[in-house]
């Protein structure tokens, strides 16, 4: 009951006129993002992380998280428009939402996406709500070998559940840990890794490589094909808004279903890309329409959708609560955390109550705000994708370079955002997973301290991580998720002693395509 | 035409290479232990370690099972390469040009080369899309945010 006051005292700091402004402007600017492609959720909240500086730490994170939702709803709107994803966690609502708009059926689509969207995002609040101040709680208790578990956990699920190829994400996530160790050393005070480059002493601003790996990396990734923005009608008719929501309970099941795995792959950090896809294929198993997925299923809406939203929800779980962000965007916000002078993890429910609360309540506002105005703003953006991409694209150039050079008025800060650029590129043609570098360079270096801080504890005994309960099954657990890739090889090769290499190639393609 | 095989063995490389410049990096700020507690070294050390021993294993699985990658032989046909370039090119440009035009003269500046050049629009939409773009930035951040953006050793060396 507890939580209950807390929220309704969060209410009462969310529900005013400036920041309702704030989550108004920040779902627009979300949507924005969320509409063009090459700007996704975690270049836009680092775009606009330099301009909260001067903010309450509670309206920036209002600001930021609203963007978070508009970005989220933006992405699905021309997955159905125009079977273009604007998010890499919206490609799967293009399987069943474009047929369904292109059949004539737009509006249809456009709320039953938005309807189950509000209600993963909602399951995903909640959740939020009732948890995060209990795991905080349980997290007050933890010392330095406790916290590098969890974390060790956090980077050991990614290569065990995030679905990319596990060495791949083994590569991804120790360069992330090597850019962050750039710089100055929190700990002895020394120098690391410059290469001689006297700037680098100031280290590498993770916002700098979320423009390259996300902005510039998407937006050479995306002007290999052209694009042919056909749209389908982006008239809203309302009466059949309200009856596509209300026909919304019959799929309980699948909303239900799919908002467990949301919840669960925005905390155990699996991000809400594999959330969708992975509630996608299994709603299309387990549904007794499951053979007419594809050509405009409900259900093939829903549960995406869903998933979607309630993993990016509960992402800000594990980052308010622990200190770890369970996606590449919450990585974005959590870094904001720090600039702003807080510190992300369990002391934040003690401390900084009213931002917390403040931000949970408007969790719930912001999602409602954000449901209202894509709906609202459907044709305007919808025209937006009318514009060529010749002409958007260098105008997203220029933001990511004026982005990255305003981190900290530096020049080698826009040349190094041009290097990410090619590495992201380069890592999204070949299925890198991009998400964990940028969390390995965001919490990389607690990560660390907390591994030297251990070591100085048991004076240099691993045997630290092994002396208690919490700690021994932590890591253990981590230890499993990193080897379950490995035994589920050795399980496959068993059952199939030789597939024909033909079919495993293929199969592969096919995997890897819906990974990403 | 870049083959897949091709575009992994480059990435491996470049993972690779970035790898072994962190361990030789890190080893001189010492690795191991000491007095005080674990040296500034340590975690950089194996972490280039990983990058090194994960690129390893990401070339030879790039070159080694050739008949696995059959299917998808080109990973860059000679038109997206075009593309591409037409996207990267005039960018590094954009980004060089920088410090001696300013940020606000080479955004202009690229807007309009990237628009008029290959016809994609006329020479005066070009000129004021170009010209919006300066403005913006300038409304946006020198006055709005008071983030001021260089403005380049040529506007400097003519007195502004």
């Amino acid at each position: 009951m507890e939580n209950l006051q807390e929220l309704l005292h969060g209410f009462t700091i969310a529900v005013t006129v400036p920041h309702l402004l704030m989550m108004v402007v920040g779902v627009l600017l979300g949507i924005l993002v969320g509409v063009l492609p090459g700007l996704g959720a975690p270049n836009g909240v680092s775009l606009l992380l330099p301009l909260t500086f001067g903010m309450q730490p509670v309206s920036a994170i209002i600001l930021l998280s609203s963007m978070y939702w508009g970005a989220l709803f933006g992405g699905s709107v021309t997955s159905i428009l125009f079977n273009i994803p604007g998010e890499p966690s919206s490609v799967a609502t293009t399987f069943d939402g474009y047929p369904m708009a292109r059949d004539g059926r737009p509006t249809t689509a456009l709320a039953t996406a938005f309807g189950s969207a509000a209600f993963g995002a909602l399951i995903g609040v909640i959740l939020i709500t009732f948890l995060a101040s209990w795991v905080a709680q349980v997290a007050l208790a933890f010392g330095p070998p406790e916290y590098f578990a969890v974390y060790f956990l956090a980077f050991a699920s990614f290569v065990g559940m995030g679905g990319a190829a596990p060495i791949k994400t083994v590569v991804a996530l120790a360069i992330g840990f090597a850019i962050a160790a750039i710089g100055i050393d929190t700990v002895s005070g020394s120098v690391r890794l410059t290469m001689g480059v006297d700037e680098l002493v100031k280290g590498v601003s993770f916002v700098v490589a979320v423009m390259g790996l996300f902005g510039i990396g998407e937006l050479l990734v995306a002007v290999e094909e052209e694009f042919h923005a056909r749209a389908v009608s982006s008239k809203i008719d309302w009466r059949e808004v309200f009856r596509a929501v209300g026909r919304l309970p019959r799929h309980a099941l699948a909303l239900l279903r799919s908002a467990a795995i949301g919840c669960w792959m925005g905390i155990t950090p699996g991000g809400p890309t594999a959330a969708s896809f992975m509630s996608y294929g299994i709603a299309r198993r387990f549904s007794r329409r499951g053979r007419y997925f594809g050509t405009g299923e409900v259900e093939g809406i829903i549960s995406p959708e869903t998933a979607d939203h309630a993993a990016g929800t509960s992402a800000l779980l594990p980052m308010l609560s622990l200190g770890i962000p369970g996606s590449a965007t919450a990585a974005v916000m959590m870094g904001g955390l720090m600039i702003w002078g807080l510190n992300p993890g369990p002391m934040l429910f003690v401390d900084q109550k009213d931002f917390v609360w403040g931000l949970i309540a408007s969790m719930y506002v912001g999602n409602i705000v954000a449901v209202a105005l894509v709906l609202l703003t459907v044709p305007v953006f919808a025209a937006l994708m009318r514009i060529p991409f010749v002409v958007i694209a260098p105008l997203i150039v220029i933001i990511c370079v004026v982005g990255a050079y305003s981190v900290s008025n530096s020049y080698l800060d826009v040349v190094m955002m041009l290097g990410f650029g090619i590495v992201g590129y380069l890592f999204k043609k070949l299925f890198y997973p991009l998400a964990p570098l940028v969390l390995a360079i965001v919490i990389g270096d607690k990560a660390e301290d907390a591994f030297r801080q251990s070591m100085l504890l048991s004076k240099g005994s691993l045997g630290i991580f092994f002396a208690n309960k919490l700690v021994t099954c932590l890591i253990v657990g981590g230890i499993a998720l990193l080897l379950l890739p490995l035994a589920l090889q050795l399980a496959r090769l068993r059952r199939k002693p030789a597939p024909s290499t033909d079919e495993t190639a293929v199969q592969e393609t096919a995997r890897e395509k819906v990974i990403i | 035409m870049i083959s897949r095989r091709a575009l992994e063995l480059a990435t491996a490389v470049l993972t690779g290479s970035f790898g072994v410049a962190v361990v030789v990096s890190s080893l001189d700020n010492g690795i191991g232990w000491s007095s005080a507690g674990v040296d500034a070294g340590t975690f950089p050390f194996l972490t280039g370690i990983i990058v090194v021993l994960g690129s390893l294993y990401n070339l030879v699985r790039g070159v080694v099972p050739a008949a696995r990658l059959a299917n998808v032989p080109i990973a860059i046909t000679p038109l997206e390469l075009r593309r591409l370039a037409g996207l990267f090119v005039p960018a590094a440009i954009f980004v060089a040009a920088i410090p001696l035009l300013g940020m606000y003269l080479a955004s202009a500046g690229y807007v309009f080369a990237v628009l008029a050049i290959p016809r994609y629009q006329s020479v005066p939409r070009a000129l004021a899309m170009a010209a919006a773009t300066a403005l913006a930035l300038y409304v946006v951040f020198e006055r709005m945010f008071q983030v001021s953006l260089p403005h380049g050793a040529l506007v400097s060396a003519l007195g502004f």
